[in-house]
């Protein structure tokens, strides 16, 4: 239990960081307009202070209630956003199943427990799958291996 | 009749063998991730979306929605078997449906649920095909002002109805307008938040921002949180499923109920099955002679959710076939399949695309049937598959959501995104934002902001247009009324929640 609610207030925080910005961004680099022809500025303005009002919103009454601590893991959301992100790197220079590969066995970190054996069945078992579905049954033009130097 | 060669029209198309195949494919997934905890009916709509390019958009639409509404059928075998609800719109059915396996009736209980899950799904389609034309009909008559105020409801709805906080959801749907406004300005042509990206020019991909924000979030939050359960498997048995004749006589009303609880929600933009479950259960507790049955493994905390989702299903589609105005996040990915085929969805989708249309409806009737047989005599199949470890699952889900991705433009950049909305998702649920106001602000924002600079126009910039056009002026009345009710609960809630504090502090869970 924290003494003030401060998932919320830093919640609301963010939300007035971003909607100012937001803001900012949209009318010093798009023309305004009027209201009655608005020109491409106009709209998002709107929206940056939308937001950050309900930041506020969010904020100030947090400031006078209990709240819980969330729970923040670290280690999952890193394992399987590298595991996506070494996908998206090595789909192009090495084709699909290295790109499958990675994204498998990198996000099997996420579990905190590597089970090699099982891992390796799992890799070879969604190859297979993915080379049926995609390459054999849809037709997709994406290349199962490629040699780039 | 009109009807009639409407039907005609709609069974000549629902029952060509390509789109029963893709009825039955999209029924047959939708009970697979039903069935499954940890994969939502979004991840799964996401992830099959680019199989919709090379589909003609009738049995692309026919597919996805099989998807939707086979979801209800099979998120109940988690919730009866496991408690843990398989998708948020069976967590309801949880309260009454594990007690009742518990006491060696989980047979019962499924068997049951799919009865009422039919029923549900049978009276929504009737309200459909009765409600979608006529409402069609009348929004033709519809300017900016009128669309722009029925998005402004369909959003506010979504963030008040929907559980958690009312202005976290207000806050979300900006968020997701404001993704929704990088991309080129529709009457300038000016790029707008691009940061000099080629990629960005073309506005945010839908796709990226559904499987980041759902699917990568929801596999996060699940590793290492889901475990396959002990399963009775005795419970699942032809000779145990065998209602008595008490259960018969209690489920009847319970079931017309819920039906009726579930078609309104279903119609309202933002509510939903899930809100449609829960209110169903709700009414049921009260109405009941006995409430204290309910929570012990009563028949009716049973039915009256499950026939209501899916009766909210099938009514989901009313609005967004009618108006083009999509009520749900699921809803929008359907409306973006149709795009993407070059059919813009509104009130002229049902004269100009009338095979669509029926077709797609009458595909309903046939899913359901599929999806009975489906999950009664096949049950054990799919209890089996709860018995999957997480741990082989997820990697899985991964790798369908990249390939998934890529292959819609053939760019690593979308995958990228991925990784981006799949950070913001899993930080917003940190922060305990909702997801689904974000995706239906996305969709939403720009047709929102298209229509308001149109109205604004028309009107020489001013803002009283839209309470002067009566239709408007209703759709905004009924707006302010929900923001207040918002507000109101809100305040109750808390006052509640303070009352509840105060004589236990330490009684945090």
């Amino acid at each position: 239990m924290l003494s003030r609610d401060y998932r919320d207030i830093v919640g609301g925080g963010l939300l007035i960081v971003g909607g100012l910005l937001f803001t900012w961004y949209a009318a010093t680099h798009y023309e305004l307009g009027t209201l009655r022809r608005m020109g491409p500025g106009m709209f998002p303005t709107g929206l940056g202070v939308t937001l950050a009002l309900f930041g506020v919103l969010m904020a100030v009454p947090a400031f006078f209630r209990q709240g819980e601590m969330p729970v923040i893991r670290i280690w999952t959301p890193l394992f399987v956003l590298a595991g996506v992100a070494a996908f998206a790197m090595t789909i192009r220079p090495f084709g699909l199943i290295p790109a499958i590969l990675a994204v498998v066995v990198i996000s099997s970190f996420a579990e905190l427990k590597v089970r090699p054996v099982s891992l390796a069945i799992l890799c070879i078992v969604l190859c297979l799958i993915a080379w049926l579905t995609f390459r054999v049954g849809l037709g997709l033009p994406i290349a199962m291996w490629r040699w780039p130097f | 009749m009109d009807i009639f060669s409407n039907i005609a029209i709609g069974l000549e198309t629902a029952l060509s063998w390509n789109n029963l195949f893709y009825c039955f494919l999209g029924v047959f997934l939708g009970t697979l991730v039903g069935v499954i905890p940890g994969i939502g009916v979004l991840s799964a709509i996401s992830m099959l979306f680019p199989i919709t390019f090379y589909l003609d958009p009738t049995t692309a639409l026919i597919m996805l929605a099989g998807i939707w509404y086979g979801t209800s059928y099979g998120g109940n075998t988690a919730s009866i078997l496991l408690n843990i609800p398989g998708t948020p719109a069976n967590a309801v059915t949880c309260l009454d449906g594990y007690p009742m396996a518990r006491q060696g009736r989980g047979g019962v209980a499924l068997l049951m649920t799919t009865v009422a899950s039919f029923t549900g799904s049978t009276i929504g389609i009737l309200l459909l095909m009765l409600f979608a034309p006529t409402i069609a009909k009348y929004a033709l008559s519809f300017g900016s002002a009128e669309y722009f105020a029925l998005m402004v409801l369909g959003l506010v709805a979504a963030s008040t109805i929907s559980d958690g906080s009312a202005v976290k959801g207000l806050a979300m749907v900006v968020l997701g307008i404001m993704f929704g406004t990088v991309g080129a300005d529709i009457y300038t042509g000016t790029p707008r938040f691009s940061f000099g990206v080629l990629e960005l020019t073309d506005a945010i991909s839908l796709i990226a921002l559904a499987m980041g924000i759902f699917g990568v979030a929801e596999v996060i939050a699940s590793v290492r949180n889901v475990h396959p359960g002990d399963i009775d498997r005795e419970s699942v048995t032809f000779r145990a499923m065998k209602p008595t004749k008490d259960d018969m006589r209690r489920s009847w009303f319970p079931m017309l109920r819920g039906s009726s609880i579930g078609a309104f929600f279903g119609t309202l933009p933002g509510t939903g099955p899930s809100v449609a479950a829960f209110m169903a259960y709700a009414m049921e507790k009260r109405v009941a002679r006995e409430p204290k049955r309910f929570g012990k493994g009563a028949i009716e905390g049973i039915m009256a959710p499950e026939s209501a989702n899916n009766s909210a299903d099938q009514t989901s589609f009313i609005p967004t076939l009618s108006l083009g105005i999509p009520g749900s996040p699921t809803m929008a990915l359907m409306l973006g399949a149709l795009m993407i085929h070059g059919i813009a969805p509104g009130p002229s989708l049902m004269t100009d695309q009338p095979s669509l249309f029926w077709g797609l409806i009458m595909s309903f009737w046939i899913g359901n049937v599929l999806l009975v047989i489906l999950n009664v005599p096949l049950i054990g199949v799919w209890v089996r598959l709860l018995m999957i470890p997480y741990h082989l699952l997820f990697p899985a889900v991964l790798m369908f959501i990249c390939i998934g991705t890529y292959s819609v433009n053939n760019s690593s950049f979308e995958v990228w995104l991925v990784v981006f909305f799949g950070f913001l998702g899993y930080s917003m649920r940190i922060f305990d934002f909702p997801a689904a106001p974000l995706l239906l602000g996305f969709v939403l924002g720009p047709m929102m902001e298209e229509h308001f600079r149109r109205a604004m126009l028309l009107s020489r910039g001013n803002f009283s247009t839209f309470i002067d056009r009566p239709i408007s002026a209703v759709v905004m009345a009924l707006t302010a009324m929900l923001l207040v009710w918002g507000v109101w609960s809100a305040l109750k809630q808390r006052k509640r929640s303070r009352a509840n504090l105060a004589p236990d502090p330490a009684g945090a869970s």
